[in-house]
């Protein structure tokens, strides 16, 4: 074969974005999520009608749904992109892609795309739930299309600062298992754990969190204090805790942060990652 | 045409004294053909084979598939091969059609020819059902899917890391069979273990032990040099063993296989063997009578027991 056959890099793209997204799609993985992210979005809209529980307006209704993606997106992208890049080093893929007149690059940016595909399908669906009760409580005329516009946009950078950092750490092994759990266990108890140590206990802005800057993702529909103080007295001793809320623009610039940075050190391992097992 | 070059090619896994577990190895090989790369475990070939198709960077040394370097320009190097390294599984919800078109696309975008191809490769290789998803399919099913995915598009360079092994003699001959078809108008370069795999289908040997390369040469000439140094033979009917004395000093020991079968052996010569079997046909009537091992595989036990790694030339490996 003529090596100027050779498809374009764009065309290898292509090929990989499609192939890669059929796999996600079809994956019990994927089936799983989707079936939780029903549950969720289901429950909150249900129990939200049965108590009459509409909120104080139809973007405060919005707010405490785009609220919990926050948490849900960090399961939803390890979930996803948890072995992302291990698989190619742990369960014998790698063997049969990275053979391929393609550049690894091409082939990670591929697989990013059709795992971004796949979490945004789980965000829309969850928050179109979330606008049917919004809808039915408020009507068309409650809702506040634009700052829920830039909220949904928000949760889909989220959402890609999020697969980011789970392609990171499944970089970081070689087993698609051990990456897929610590990816997780990091992302959801470790952010967790973090924001809770540095945010609330000692009172510095946790900017350095991805979890924090998830908690931005709602404030387009309902601004908070960027932080409020709260002491409680036992006998001599009093304790302060803190609760912290970016601004809009430092969520988007922590979210972008996360999505460029790990993005680009993932494809850097990818490229020099050897397939020694 | 197509053309492989490996120069001085070394890697060291680890830092500092690890040995290298391949050590400043170099051949070439253009044209058609096949070519065997043999050695025990460890002894290098699949890092070599890795080394060729970019799964690893060379600690020093290049490797060039028709002249362009591997590590350099991957895509570019490995627009022309087809290679199945260790055990390669494709997307495991891909179905066979799916994980075969995938390959193909990336090789070279829509295919009109495409289905033909797979129908050529499915009469072949005899592979599962196309809708099947190779998560589902057994080791061999899919190792079948995973070489026909390497033949798509009809690469001029195929490179094997053990090809059958894992596999029952009937897939094992199926891809035997395809081999001897492609190498008439392919380049084959394939490990394996197994000898009488690599007598049937290759022309070419590289022996290579402890990351060093020890000989390479054609088939037909490691036969020669190294063949075999004992026989079967098995008479009609039962015979005791001392029937056998009048083989005298033509033969340094008799082992009884069964009541009937004996292994001979002997100083190697030919002539010696022709006067062995003459004096057994003058003893009893004689039914089969054989090597007992391959010429390759005797080959492959005096290199790994270092007996003759030194004193055999090296001729150029080129058609």
């Amino acid at each position: 074969m003529d090596i100027s056959q050779l498809p374009s890099d764009a065309a290898q793209w292509k090929t990989a974005v499609s192939r890669q997204w059929k796999f996600y799609l079809r994956t019990w993985r994927f089936i799983g999520l989707l079936g939780f992210v029903l549950l969720i979005g289901l429950v909150f809209t249900v129990v939200s009608i049965v108590q009459g529980d509409s909120g104080a307006s139809g973007a405060d209704y919005l707010y405490n749904a785009m609220d919990s993606l926050g948490t849900f997106g960090v399961i939803i992208g390890a979930f996803i992109g948890g072995d992302a890049i291990s698989m190619d080093f742990g369960s014998g893929t790698g063997y049969f892609m990275l053979v391929l007149p393609v550049k690894r690059i091409v082939l990670l940016l591929g697989r990013y795309a059709a795992a971004f595909m796949s979490t945004l399908i789980l965000i829309v669906v969850y928050v179109a739930i979330a606008l049917v009760g919004a809808l039915y409580f408020w009507g068309i005329g409650g809702i506040p299309w634009l700052d829920f516009a830039q909220s949904f946009l928000m949760a889909a950078l989220y959402g890609l600062a999020v697969l980011s950092t789970a392609f990171f750490f499944s970089a970081l092994f070689r087993s698609p298992a051990v990456s897929m759990v610590v990816t997780i266990l990091v992302m959801f108890l470790g952010f967790e754990i973090i924001d809770g140590v540095v945010g609330s206990s000692l009172g510095y802005e946790p900017w350095f969190s991805l979890l924090y800057a998830g908690s931005a993702i709602g404030l387009p529909l309902e601004g908070q204090p960027h932080y409020t103080a709260r002491s409680v007295s036992f006998g001599h001793r009093t304790i302060t805790t803190y609760l912290w809320y970016p601004y809009v623009w430092e969520g988007i610039a922590i979210m972008a942060a996360y999505f460029v940075v790990f993005l680009v050190i993932s494809a850097i391992i990818y490229q020099y990652k050897e397939s020694k097992g | 045409m197509v053309r492989i070059e490996v120069e001085g090619l070394t890697k060291r896994y680890g830092f500092g004294s690890t040995p290298p577990s391949l050590d400043n190895v170099s051949f070439e090989y253009e044209g058609t053909g096949a070519i065997g790369y043999l050695g025990p475990n460890g002894a290098g070939k699949t890092t070599t084979l890795k080394l060729l198709t970019g799964l690893l960077r060379p600690t020093a040394g290049s490797a060039r598939i028709d002249g362009i370097d591997v590590r350099d320009h991957p895509k570019r190097a490995m627009a022309n091969v087809g290679a199945v390294i260790e055990t390669p599984v494709p997307y495991p919800t891909l179905t066979v059609t799916e994980a075969i078109e995938m390959v193909s696309q990336f090789r070279g975008g829509p295919d009109p020819t495409l289905a033909q191809e797979i129908a050529y490769l499915n009469d072949r290789l005899d592979l599962p059902p196309l809708g099947e998803r190779t998560g589902r399919l057994s080791k061999g099913q899919r190792q079948r899917v995973v070489i026909a995915a390497s033949l798509i598009r009809n690469p001029t360079a195929i490179i094997l890391d053990e090809p059958t092994t894992g596999l029952d003699p009937k897939e094992r001959i199926l891809i035997r069979n395809l081999l001897i078809d492609l190498k008439k108008d392919h380049l084959i370069l394939m490990s394996s273990h197994l000898m009488q795999e690599v007598t049937e289908v290759c022309d070419q040997v590289i022996f290579i032990n402890q990351g060093k390369l020890l000989l390479r040469d054609t088939v037909e000439n490691v036969s020669a040099r190294f063949r075999s140094r004992a026989v079967d033979v098995e008479f009609a009917d039962p015979l005791p063993a001392d029937r056998l004395s009048p083989l005298g000093s033509l033969v340094q020991s008799v082992t009884p296989l069964s009541d009937r079968r004996y292994r001979l052996a002997f100083d190697g010569l030919v002539t010696t063997r022709a006067r062995i079997l003459s004096q057994c046909v003058g003893i009893a009537p004689v039914i089969d009578y054989e090597s007992a091992s391959l010429a390759l595989e005797d080959a492959y036990l005096s290199l790994m027991q270092g007996t003759s790694s030194n004193d055999v030339p090296s001729p150029p490996l080129r058609n």
